[in-house]
């Protein structure tokens, strides 16, 4: 296995005001192709920080951040929007569907960035539909379905566009545990049978089960690695 | 809490939730103003025009016209009818004991209207000393009245504040003759006060109008005797003129120039207000959305829909009173005693002042209260059916 | 799907909200419509039958003074004059002096015909009548159609300046000839009768002429033509002022008020309004929406792609109000034209020009209006947006 992720020596502080507040001081990290990494820890220890650099949504101060090989710290906005855009799929906490657009269209969202057709993006959306079992309801709003079926077309629409890498911000801190438990499953399906790399941020301990490993998180600091 | 007490709160709650939507309010406020501007504008302009025309007739003065004519530009009087209508019933005598007719004539000279740079009709009056004594507003108020037999001019402030050409002291060419501006007068709020006054024999002799006028003013004992002094320039055979108090002639044109505001400052004010409206509705609906989680909150401690429609209305008429109050503001400031001219009946400018009134300023303030009144009726009936637990959960 | 579909239904998200925004910037773009419309009716309407190699010759003092019938030979024989003809304004009406007034003027009917042959349209046969009928009177087409005048007929026309010295007010007048516009919308609400008929019978202002219309060698002439007509006429009892038609017209227009500045302060107004009623509901639009852009930028979305998003639903938003507005205005114009009083300004429909300066107007509309939103769409890092509401 190769890495897909190599964090090395990252630093990242917060200014408020006049104060700064570390939150890494030399952070390294690696990530395997095909892994799927549960972060957990207490709440404002970094671990959603940790996701936004992950998904280049955040600048680090320095270190370095390889994604495959490339070092996508030095990329500008553009640059890393694009990148986002090919390589990495976001499922939210709250699921953050757009409430004007069906299921359907909320899942073409990622594929107006590609340069594909308008048959080949009907096809793939039927099938990241179909994959979290929600085909049926590709014409209902977000409004119209619940918490657990928004969370799944979120993953479809996070899968869509085939990215190698999924980074997930507490999927399921929203949902019941039977619920939960199905969308834990579906990622994990997504884990080993597509061999997406994922990590998810989570509080829950069952839902770190679901995952390869999981990484302790404390004050900027892998504190324990379980596998 | 009595429904009073409750609804008291909610309009405080409401009226200082104002600020949060600061932005959204403050532009109500002002597109509400501009209506009221604008609407106040025209009437302003009307109404100055108006009273102006209003001012300058007198209703112990009968103007007296060739039958048949509208404006004193297209009208013929000789001497020998002149010294018939001193004849007739009721008319005053002046100090020399002999009857108080003005015998006139008017032509148009040119002039340079100040705001365009373009030629405008100005009128060249002729009058005799009678002339004064039929317009006891007017008054010399620089330089002197001019010489009886010469060649001179008196400008009126209305015209000199409007048109250039005739300032005090200048010496001006008509035809083959040059004539002198030797003084200004005044007759505020007049018509009289747009016009170039000269000496009637020196203006027949030189524009060569022989010894006929076109108008005579005729003073009479009193407001009462007009009807008879009428019914006489009607019946007199040798006549063939037409009598009525300077009052009503200009209370007609008054009449004529309403049309630009029926036809152009209410329709104007109309449509914009309804665009106000709109943006009014706007941002009640906003008002009433974003205190959904308040509303529905009385509603469950027992705050009844009503007072939460009240509340949402006052906050709208408080938006529309202070647009109308900044409006007003606007054109009191703005265009209140503004000097504006524009042709009128006697195919000669008129000077007047955009003059407000209570009446005028009523009638635009209605019309933002309605914006204000129809802005808070649909919002607040959306909040009044606000139900109390609903919105708790959103 | 495309970035439009994303955008429309984006601007629909609260209906009520941009149906109220359109009804705002409709009436907006009404008002512009019909107001620029008119001033440009009214601009035409002075330009209207006047040509570049016109002049206009009328007594110094005003051109309601007259000048002696002698000074028409006079003009015409000075260089650079190719043809002269003149008039006398009538201040005609037709049984009713109130209410049926118009434009009536006497005019040479030789000289008239051959300067003003394509503003006043005639058929030979017409025009060999007119010249040939002592009493003839050529009608515009407008008014033979509102009095139901046919040719041939014979009508009274009176003054309300001159009489006759019979004591008749009126001149009974036969129809020779029915005359249109040079184009099928120019007003045609004129008599034009014979100067000699008005001439010999009035009771004063004999053989004075009112205005004399001069056609120069060629347009760059004009200058020196008008100079020296003027300088001719100095210091004789009737001094002339020469200018050009148009510039005549103008100033004649001018005088009932500054119609182009009530235009612009009332356009302006009704645009300041809605300037800020829709750039305010668009700020706190765009602002309830903060959290979806953090998203699409979290997908990948560019910024400055999601600017273009932003502007595009205000200048839709704008477009949409404005082509209603502008749709509706050229509809009520149109109506306008055909009623009595829309009907002597001309034609009122509304012009490419003004509809294509609507159509710009709505756009920079939009862009001002969006700016506020997109530019804080643009700034926003996707970190502050996502955790916003
Ligand atoms: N944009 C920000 N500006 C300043 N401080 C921030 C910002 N985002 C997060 N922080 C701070 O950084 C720390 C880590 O936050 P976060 O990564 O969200 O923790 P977690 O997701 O583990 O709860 C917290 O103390 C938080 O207050
Ligand atoms: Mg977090």
């Amino acid at each position: 296995m190769s890495a897909l992720i190599q964090l090395k020596n990252v630093k990242k502080t917060y200014k408020r005001g006049k104060e700064s507040i570390t939150i890494f001081d030399g952070l390294n990290l690696t990530i395997e192709q095909g892994d799927f990494v549960a972060i957990m820890g207490p709440s404002g220890s970094g671990k959603t920080t940790l996701l936004n650099l992950l998904g280049g949504t955040d600048r680090s101060d320095s270190g370095e951040i390889n994604f495959d090989g490339e070092r996508i710290d030095g990329y500008n906005e553009g640059q890393l929007a694009g990148w986002r855009a090919r390589s990495v799929g976001f499922i939210f906490q709250f699921y953050n569907l757009m409430p004007v657009l069906n299921a359907a269209q909320n899942v073409e969202l990622p594929l107006m960035l590609t340069k594909l057709s308008a048959g080949k993006r009907r096809a793939n959306v039927e099938t990241a539909l179909k994959i979290v079992g929600l085909w049926d309801r590709a014409k209902h709003r977000p409004k119209e379905l619940s918490g657990g079926q928004q969370q799944r077309v979120a993953i479809a629409r996070a899968i869509v566009s085939d990215p190698k890498f999924l980074l997930c911000d507490e999927p399921t801190g929203d949902l019941d545990r039977n619920t939960a438990n199905d969308i834990l499953g579906t990622l994990q399906q997504l884990n080993q049978e597509m061999g997406k790399t994922i990590v998810m941020v989570t509080h829950d301990p069952e839902a770190a089960r679901f995952a390869k490993r999981t990484l302790h998180l404390d004050k900027g600091v892998f504190a324990e690695v379980t596998q | 809490m009595s429904l009073l007490n409750q609804t008291g709160s909610v309009i405080a709650m409401n009226v200082r939730s104002i600020p949060q939507r600061l932005w959204m309010s403050l532009a109500t406020v002002g597109s509400i103003a501009l209506v009221v501007a604008v609407l106040l504008g025209f009437l302003a302009l009307a109404n100055g025009f108006n009273q102006t025309l209003k001012g300058s007739g007198a209703p112990d003065v009968a103007i007296a016209l060739r039958d048949g004519s509208a404006a004193e530009l297209n009208s013929v009087i000789s001497r020998e009818q002149i010294d018939l209508l001193g004849q007739g019933p009721g008319v005053r005598a002046g100090p020399d004991g002999r009857p108080l007719i003005s015998a006139e004539l008017v032509l148009i000279v040119d002039g340079i209207k100040k705001s365009t740079d373009t030629k405008a009709n100005m009128p060249l009056r002729g009058i005799g000393s009678n002339g004064l004594l039929v317009r006891p507003q007017a008054k010399i108020t620089q330089g002197r009245m001019f010489t009886p037999g010469s060649n001179e001019i008196v400008v009126g402030a209305g015209l000199l504040r409007e048109f250039s050409g005739f300032e005090l002291g200048k010496t001006l060419r008509f035809g083959a003759q040059t004539w002198k501006v030797v003084g200004v007068f005044e007759a505020p709020g007049t018509v009289f006060e747009s016009e170039l006054w000269a000496d009637a024999p020196v203006i027949q002799s030189l524009f060569k109008r022989g010894s006929t006028f076109q108008t005579a003013r005729v003073g009479l004992t009193s407001p009462a005797a007009m009807p008879a002094f009428v019914k006489y320039v009607k019946d007199e055979q040798r006549l063939q003129l037409k009598a009525q108090s300077e009052q009503t002639y200009f209370a007609d044109q008054a009449e004529r120039s309403g049309l630009l505001i029926k036809y152009f400052g209410w329709p104007l004010g109309i449509i914009m207000a309804i665009g106000a409206l709109a943006g009014a509705l706007n941002t009640m609906y906003a008002s009433v959305s974003s205190r959904a989680a308040e509303i529905a909150t009385l509603r469950v401690i027992g705050f009844s829909g009503f007072s939460a429609f009240v509340g949402t209305m006052v906050e709208a008429l408080v938006l529309s009173a202070l647009g109308a109050l900044v409006g007003v503001a606007i054109c009191s400031v703005g265009f209140n005693g503004l000097s504006a001219s524009t042709l009128g009946a006697g195919f000669t400018q008129v000077a007047f002042r955009l003059q407000i009134g209570p009446d005028i300023i009523s009638q635009a303030v209605t019309l933002a209260l309605i914006i204000g009144l129809i802005g808070g009726i649909f919002p607040g009936l959306r909040a009044s059916r606000q139900r109390p637990l609903l919105a708790l959960a959103t | 799907m495309t970035d439009f579909d994303l955008v429309w239904k984006n601007l629909f998200r609260k209906p009520l909200r941009t149906i109220l925004l359109t009804v705002s910037i409709f009436m907006a773009f009404l008002i512009f419509g019909i107001l620029t419309s008119l001033n440009v009716a009214l601009d035409r309407a002075s330009e209207s039958g006047s040509a570049s190699n016109r002049l206009v010759v009328s007594n110094k003092i005003n051109f309601t003074q007259s000048m002696p019938y002698a000074y028409v030979n006079r003009v015409a024989a000075i260089p650079g004059v190719t043809a002269v003809t003149y008039q006398n304004w009538f201040g005609a009406y037709y049984q009713d002096q109130r209410t049926s007034r118009f434009v009536g003027f006497a005019v040479d009917p030789e000289t008239y015909m051959a300067i003003f042959r394509d503003e006043a349209r005639l058929t030979d046969a017409e025009r060999q009548a007119f010249l040939s009928e002592r009493t003839g009177v050529i009608v515009g087409k407008s008014l033979a159609d509102r009095y139901g005048w046919r040719v041939g007929q014979t009508i009274p026309i009176s003054s309300n300046i001159y009489s006759q010295a019979n004591g008749r007010r009126s001149w009974d007048m036969k129809i020779s000839g029915i005359f249109t516009g040079a184009k099928p919308t120019d007003p045609t609400t004129a008599i034009y009768f014979h100067y000699d008929y008005m001439n010999e019978t009035i009771t004063f202002e004999r053989d004075q002429v009112g205005t004399i219309t001069v056609v120069t060698a060629s347009p760059d002439q004009n200058d020196q033509v008008a100079k020296a007509i003027d300088a001719n006429f100095a210091n004789s009892p009737a001094e002339t002022s020469t200018v050009d038609e148009k510039t005549f017209s103008r100033a004649f227009l001018k005088q009932a008020g500054d119609l182009n500045f009530i235009v612009t302060m009332v356009v302006s107004a009704a645009f300041a309004a809605i300037l800020m009623i829709v750039s305010t509901t668009l700020v706190s639009a765009m602002r309830e929406r903060t959290k979806e852009i953090g998203v699409m930028k979290t997908l990948g979305f560019s910024s400055p792609r999601v600017l273009r998003m932003v502007l595009g639903e205000a200048v839709l938003l704008s477009s949409l109000g404005a082509v209603l507005g502008l749709g509706t205005s050229a509809f009520i114009l149109t109506g306008l034209s055909k009623s009595p009083v829309g009907s002597s300004f001309g034609d009122l429909s509304m012009s490419p020009v003004v509809a294509l300066s609507g159509l710009a107007l709505a756009v920079s509309l939009g862009l001002v209006t969006g700016a506020i939103p997109a530019l804080s769409a643009l700034r926003m890092s996707i970190i502050e947006a996502l955790n916003r509401g």
